[in-house]
C-alpha cells in the first residue's frame, strides 16, 4: 500500500484496468448530472518550489457525459526553502496562494483509458496579487462501482497547467507555468 | 355461403380491432407532436432562477464574474458581480440589471441590458493606496443559447461608465469600459 501511495500513476493505472476487468457497469452513472470533488496533490508554483495543494470541485455533465463545465477552488502556498534559507528574501507580502478556475472538459471515451482535456481560464492570487491566467489538462475519472456497493463515486486524477505572465519586482514579464497534479474522490448526484 | 360469413366477421373483427387501436396510437402520435413542439425553454412558464458564471476581457485585462437572475418572462432583474484583474489594480463592478429579452422561448434569447453599481478599484502592488469606490452605469446586449432545458451558453457586450476626479484639478472625469463576457447559465425553473 505505501508503495502505491508513491505512486499515483500506477494506482490510476490499476484503477483503469479494473474498468475493463471487472464486470460492473459503469454506465449507470451516466444517470447523473452533477458532481462535486474533493482533491489533494501536489502544486509547483513556478520559481517557488512545490506545496501541497487541496481543491474542491463542482462538475455539470451535459448530455452524453463527453463535455462537462467545472468550477474549482484550490489552496496552496508560495513556501519556498531555497528563497527563505538562500536568498532571504520575500517577493510577496504573504505566502498563501489559491485559485479559482473555470474549465470545460472533453471527454472522448468515458469509460475507456483515454484520459479527458481540459481548456479554460483560472483566476491565481499568489500573495495577495491576483493574476489571470489560463489552464491547460488533462485527467481521469474512474468509477468506483467495483469497489463500493454505491455507483455515485468515482476516483479521479488532474494534471493541469497554468500559464500566465508574471512580473516580479519590476523586472521584465515572462511566461510562467504553474503545474498542478491532483488525486481525488468524485460523488455525483 | 359459410365461407363468405367468416370473411365478413372476419372483416367486422378487423374493423373493429382497428377502431380499438388507432384512438390510442393518435393520442401517442398527438402527444410526441406536441412534445416536439415544446420549446426547450419558456420563460413565461412562471418566475425562473438563473445562475451565470463568465469570464472574458475588459480592455487588456481579464475578468471573473457571476450573475444571479430572477426571470419575469420578457424582464429579467438580475444581481451582478465580476473581477477585472489588472496590473496594479483590481476592478470590482458590483451591478444591480434590468434586462429586458426579446425572446421568452425557445432555444436562443437574446437580450438588452442597462443597470448602474458600484466600481471598486483595489490597488493590488501598490503600497498605502486604498480602495476607491464610484458609481457607474452599464448597458449592453447579448444572448443565451440553451443546450438543455437547464443548461447553456451565454455571450455578452457591456459599456461600463463612471466619473472619477481628475488629480490634478479635480475635475470630475468620464472614464468608459467595454467588457465581453462568455460564460455558462443554469436554470432553475
Amino acid at each position: 500500500m505505501s508503495r502505491l501511495k508513491a505512486h499515483p500513476f500506477l494506482l490510476a493505472f490499476v484503477l483503469l484496468a479494473a474498468i475493463q476487468v471487472l464486470p460492473h457497469d459503469a454506465r449507470s452513472q451516466y444517470q447523473y448530472q452533477n458532481s462535486i470533488s474533493l482533491s489533494a496533490g501536489v502544486y509547483a508554483a513556478s520559481g517557488f518550489g512545490t506545496n501541497p495543494y487541496v481543491a474542491g470541485r463542482y462538475s455539470y455533465f451535459l448530455p452524453g457525459r463527453r463535455w462537462f463545465v467545472e468550477a474549482s477552488l484550490g489552496f496552496s502556498s508560495l513556501q519556498s526553502d531555497v528563497l527563505e534559507t538562500v536568498s532571504q528574501a520575500q517577493v510577496f507580502e504573504t505566502e498563501t496562494l489559491y485559485t479559482y478556475e473555470f474549465v470545460l472538459a472533453y471527454d472522448p471515451n468515458p469509460l475507456g483509458l483515454i484520459p479527458y482535456i481540459t481548456g479554460g481560464v483560472a483566476g491565481l492570487n499568489q500573495g495577495g496579487q491576483n493574476t489571470f491566467s489560463a489552464v491547460l489538462g488533462l485527467g481521469k475519472r474512474i468509477p468506483l462501482g467495483n469497489f463500493l456497493s454505491s455507483d455515485q463515486f468515482s476516483f479521479r486524477y488532474d494534471v493541469r497547467d497554468q500559464i500566465f505572465s508574471q512580473q516580479i519586482n519590476n523586472a521584465e514579464p515572462f511566461v510562467a507555468h504553474n503545474i498542478q497534479f491532483s488525486l481525488g474522490l468524485q460523488y455525483y448526484f | 355461403m359459410e365461407d363468405s360469413a367468416l370473411t365478413y366477421r372476419s372483416r367486422i373483427l378487423v374493423i373493429a380491432l382497428t377502431l380499438a387501436i388507432a384512438p390510442p396510437l393518435w393520442a401517442e402520435q398527438e402527444k410526441a407532436a406536441k412534445e416536439a413542439e415544446k420549446p426547450l425553454v419558456d420563460l413565461t412558464k412562471g418566475v425562473s432562477f438563473e445562475i451565470s458564471p463568465h469570464t472574458g476581457f475588459m480592455g487588456g485585462s481579464g475578468t471573473f464574474g457571476i450573475r444571479l437572475a430572477m426571470n419575469y418572462g420578457t424582464f429579467t432583474f438580475e444581481l451582478a458581480g465580476e473581477q477585472v484583474i489588472g496590473k496594479t489594480a483590481d476592478l470590482y463592478p458590483l451591478s444591480v440589471n434590468a434586462v429586458l429579452n426579446l425572446s421568452t422561448s425557445g432555444q436562443l434569447i437574446p437580450y438588452g441590458t442597462v443597470g448602474a453599481g458600484l466600481m471598486l478599484t483595489v490597488p493590488s502592488n501598490t503600497i498605502g493606496d486604498e480602495t476607491v469606490s464610484t458609481l457607474g452605469l452599464t448597458f449592453g446586449g447579448g444572448a443565451r443559447y440553451y443546450l438543455t432545458d437547464v443548461f447553456g451558453l451565454r455571450l455578452e457586450g457591456k459599456q461600463y461608465i463612471t466619473s472619477v476626479k481628475a488629480d490634478q484639478d479635480q475635475q470630475d472625469e468620464l472614464l468608459f469600459f467595454q467588457e465581453v463576457s462568455f460564460g455558462v447559465t443554469f436554470l432553475l425553473q
